[in-house]
């Protein structure tokens, strides 16, 4: 029993197609095949894109080798690092922290930020855990509002207290710093 | 030649092998999605990495986590069964199919089709025990350990033994394009497959792979981009070209479309391998080359398309009815979509949101449910009938996985597109005029997408539903008919295959291709006036070759004609032309990017301890949620670049020392890249133990089992040796002795910090060694500059 007879009847024929559509007279397995022209939009794209990856080869100034030099990051890298440095805090600045420890709006915002990055380790309640009990009135690296703040922004890393700077920014440490205080009535200036 | 007098012999077509190829294609299939839909669901709910089976069991099974169920461990299994078994199998059944009936003449071979077959089964076989268990290369689509790699490799020759012979002894004279297609899958998936799978083996189910670093990247990609390539798409289009013109009963489009198509798709898609690694350390030329190549894919790939679907032209009132057509419409319409989507992701801006997101994980579900597997289904649907003579079972049933399956696939991708833009524009999304991110926490843009990746399960789900509907259409038509081979009659005259083999290499066309492209190369390579030189004798290559052309296209025509009868001279071009890519790209990258060439950063090689600790890293599969690679990107390197030295972006010195690269393909969790020294061991214990005490929401699973295994020491100084071998300048005298005793002082130092923070666990497990590891990421030293 055979399953592969193929009737010749569904062949289409030649002499049955409109003007220029070829049809090639080899047929495998009752498989026949046109020769269509390429369509005109399907040139155009082909083409196109040849030609705009040319251009875009030759026109690209970074072909670089070596793969370390990255000039236009560094100068967009420059450009955040110069407009964090013109809106800067000035951190060193005790009494404004305890300033804003006294205002609701940053006292808010700073527990927010607390409780979404350093409840991990800090607890709920500030008890401790992994990190520091910070309502213990125990501040190994120092009690200042501005020892508080660089120990968030640069980390302690041989503590396992990692540098929050890059991440949260300054506006943000400072506001964390606000809650601290806040919770933390022993602190005055 | 006097051919009414010939005798005709009666030749029997070997169906049953492609009967056996179809079965273990829907058995696998269905494993392969079903593991894909439960990992699916372990990203919204953790529970599924094993606690489930306590609740299933009534608390009968007490489990934090079964090792065996992890997402790293059973993504390699989703994906290698998807591949290498469902679209495997499928593959073969279809070309063992077609390629008999193209030639017509039995498969040369029955014991060679057997080994194949068994071969390829027991192959599949040891990757499912073997994944699971934790036993990994470590590179995606290669996962599979150096033994089974040799058995792989060997099959894979027995099968193109098999086809190149069955080819040699064919009665029809000219090769049609889907015979290219094979050719090309075999030839390629050949070469791609033995250069990344190049190792040095440590034991007997461990090695390492010969490439590290920024090289093993760039291998990888070549090799696993052309995995989709030419095994998820060549061997489909062939299949394309016989099945859809003999369900259409319609004759193809266009041959002078299936030539262009043929041999654009084989030189192009080599190159691409690269926009896996756009904004990475990966060398500029290399990422421009890979975005540049990948949009040139567009044109070449909807040709196929074009040929698919308009060779359905005049066969569309089928579609109302019979779901073969509707199948394979679907199917060739969602290789169109994908294909337009790839060049897409390429482009470099475009990526820089796409990247480590779920959109390529869409993107690639486009291809492989809609393209991949569509086309099997209606392949199957067309086969069935016809291997068992018989009538399909049920075409309502069949029709009814079609909209099914459909649906499913919708649901995936526009979940994908939805999940995949969110996180991407979040992880980017910056405040304060730019200056700091607007999401630091990486779980919020977690807490974001799980919504839309339930629907991604939910959409699965619906598509393995079709599909266990096509496994019982299939087996019911199987039962109501008789098993039956194919058979067709043949002049018992021989044509010879031999003459004018070389002839082939000295015809015009082929000698225009290769001065153009040495004339580009020229220009790839050089500065200055070499490479103004060669742009000039590539447009004049170019003009020449198309003057050529105009002037004598019908002897053109001959000789490709003439070509189509010579399988030998055809494969040859075919090599040639898929090898170019891949030479031009990795030969310099492997001989200039190494250690003692680099300036700047060179990563410090680990310790003993660190070693072992990354072989657990790997082992598990963290690579599939976690990348080691800090683009050049300033939303990334705000949220990732911080670190105590330095810095910034990832140089591709930093994972130099790397066998294999970690540079990952896709962040479900955060980047690990300078993740030592960054948090305490203690954290890294606990959030080991239950991910969510540290990380409020966080999906990944427990390890519980990592603070019960111990590490295996006794293999570090073959793992050792192998390192040395590859160029880590470890010290040459290192003794069995020394290796633990420094493993020993190192643990001792862990588990003494770890139990001043209450953290208490032996020095021999391998939470101690992980611990060492993760804390060892991103330690690199400056050469160069300090130096001088």
């Amino acid at each position: 029993m055979s399953t592969d007879d193929h009737k010749d009847s569904h062949l289409v024929k030649q002499e049955d197609l409109p003007e220029g559509v070829i049809l090639r007279d080899h047929v495998v397995d009752g498989i026949q095949e046109y020769d269509q022209r390429l369509p005109f939009w399907w040139l155009c794209i082909l083409f196109g894109v040849i030609a705009f990856s040319i251009v875009y080869w030759l026109v690209l100034d970074d072909r670089s080798f070596n793969g370390s030099a990255h000039q236009e990051l560094e100068a967009q890298l420059q450009a955040v690092a110069a407009k964090r440095l013109a809106n800067s805090i000035d951190v060193t600045n005790d009494d404004l922290f305890f300033e804003m420890a006294g205002t609701a709006q940053f006292v808010s915002a700073g527990e927010n930020t607390f409780m979404t990055n350093c409840v991990a380790c800090h607890g709920k309640e500030l008890q401790g855990g992994i990190g520091f009990n910070l309502v213990d009135e125990e501040w190994v690296h120092g009690s200042k509002p501005s020892e508080i703040y660089n120990t968030i922004a640069h980390g302690v890393p041989e503590k396992g207290m990692q540098a929050w700077e890059s991440q949260l920014g300054q506006k943000r440490i400072a506001e964390v710093v606000a809650f601290v205080l806040s919770k933390n009535p022993g602190l005055k200036p | 030649m006097n051919t009414n007098n010939t005798k005709t012999t009666t030749i029997v077509y070997d169906d049953d092998s492609v009967r056996k190829f179809m079965i273990a294609s829907i058995f696998w299939g269905l494993v392969g999605m079903g593991a894909g839909v439960l990992i699916a669901t372990q990203l919204n709910y953790w529970q599924m990495n094993g606690k489930f089976l306590e609740w299933i069991t009534f608390g009968w099974l007490k489990s934090e986590g079964v090792e065996f169920l992890t997402f790293g461990r059973l993504r390699p299994l989703h994906t290698n069964a998807a591949i290498f078994a469902f679209v495997g199998n499928m593959m073969f059944a279809g070309i063992y199919y077609s390629t008999q009936r193209l030639c017509r003449a039995r498969m040369a071979s029955d014991l060679l089709t057997k080994i194949n077959l068994w071969g390829w089964q027991f192959i599949i076989v040891c990757a499912a025990i073997t994944l699971p268990a934790g036993y990994t290369r470590g590179k995606e689509y290669a996962e599979l350990i150096w033994p089974i790699n040799i058995l792989v490799a060997v099959i894979w020759l027995v099968f193109a033994a098999n086809f190149f012979w069955t080819l040699a002894k064919r009665n029809e004279k000219s090769l049609y394009v889907g015979l290219w297609f094979y050719i090309a899958t075999i030839v390629t998936i050949t070469m791609l497959y033995v250069v990344n799978h190049l190792s040095i083996p440590t034991s007997f189910t461990h090695s390492y792979p010969i490439f590290g670093g920024v090289q093993d990247a760039l291998v990888q990609w070549w090799y696993g981009h052309n995995a989709v390539a030419f095994f998820l798409t060549t061997p489909m289009l062939g299949i394309m070209y016989y099945f859809v013109p003999k369900a259409a009963n319609r004759p193809v489009y266009s041959y002078r479309l299936s030539i262009i198509h043929f041999w654009s798709l084989v030189f192009i898609y080599i190159w691409a391998g690269p926009h896996h690694l756009l904004n990475t350390a990966l060398p500029e030329w290399l990422q421009s080359l890979g975005m540049i190549f990948s949009l040139m894919l567009w044109a070449p790939s909807w040709a196929g398309m074009l040929n698919g679907l308009l060779t359905l032209r005049g066969a569309w009132d089928k579609l109302l009815t019979d779901p073969i057509i509707k199948f394979f419409a679907a199917a060739v319409t969602f290789y169109g979509m994908a294909t337009f989507e790839g060049p897409l992701l390429s482009i470099k801006a475009v990526n820089a949101l796409s990247h480590y997101t779920d959109w390529t994980v869409g993107h690639v579900h486009a291809g492989t449910l809609g393209w991949n597997g569509f086309l099997a289904a209606g392949m199957f649907y067309w086969l069935a009938p016809r291997l068992w003579n018989t009538k399909l079972y049920s075409t309502t049933l069949a029709n009814a996985h079609f909209w099914l399956g459909m649906v499913g696939i919708l649901l995936y991708v526009a979940s994908m597109w939805v999940s995949g833009i969110t996180q991407g524009l979040m992880l980017n999304a910056t405040t304060e005029g730019g200056t700091v991110l607007q999401y630091p926490n990486f779980l919020d843009t977690l807490q974001a997408i799980r919504p839309v990746m339930l629907f991604r399960a939910i959409g699965g789900g619906l598509y393995l539903i079709g599909f266990f509907m096509l496994a019982y259409n299939i087996w019911k038509t199987a039962r109501s008919g008789q098993a039956v081979n194919g058979t067709v009659e043949v002049a018992t005259q021989t044509e010879s295959d031999t003459d004018k083999r070389f002839s082939t290499f000295l015809s015009a066309p082929v000698i225009y291709s290769g001065l153009i492209i040495f004339s580009v190369c020229l220009s790839i390579f050089s500065n200055g006036a070499l490479f103004i030189f060669g742009m000039f004798l590539t447009i004049v290559f170019i003009i020449v070759a198309i003057a050529h052309f105009e002037v004598s296209k019908a002897s053109w025509n001959d000789w490709f004609e003439e070509l189509l009868s010579h399988s030998f001279g055809f494969s040859v071009l075919t090599i040639i032309a898929a090898a170019i890519g891949g030479a031009i790209q990795i030969i310099p990258t492997v001989t200039v990017q190494r250690a003692d060439n680099i300036e700047g950063r060179i990563q410090v090689p680990y310790t003993p301890l660190e070693l072992a600790g990354r072989d657990i890293y790997v082992s598990e599969g963290c690579y599939n949620c976690h990348s080691q690679m800090i683009r050049t990107l300033v939303p990334d390197v705000m949220r990732y670049g911080n670190s105590g030295q330095g810095g910034g972006y990832s140089h591709l010195g930093e994972s130099i020392y790397d066998f294999p690269y970690q540079w990952g393909s896709k962040r479900t969790g955060p980047d690990l890249a300078r993740e030592g020294s960054h948090r305490s061991d203690d954290w890294h214990y606990w959030h080991m133990l239950n991910p969510r005490d540290i990380s409020p929401g966080s999906n990944m699973p427990n390890y519980p089992w990592l603070f019960e295994k111990p590490i295996k020491v006794s293999q570090l100084p073959n793992k050792i040796h192998a390192m040395r071998m590859l160029g880590v300048p470890y010290p040459i005298d290192l003794s069995e002795e020394e290796i633990q005793a420094q493993v020993d002082e190192q643990a001792a130092g862990i588990v003494e910090r770890l139990a001043e923070k209450g953290a208490f666990t032996e020095p021999d497990r391998e939470i101690v060694a992980l611990i060492a590891y993760l804390q060892k990421l991103g330690t690199y030293t400056e050469t160069g500059d300090s130096a001088e």
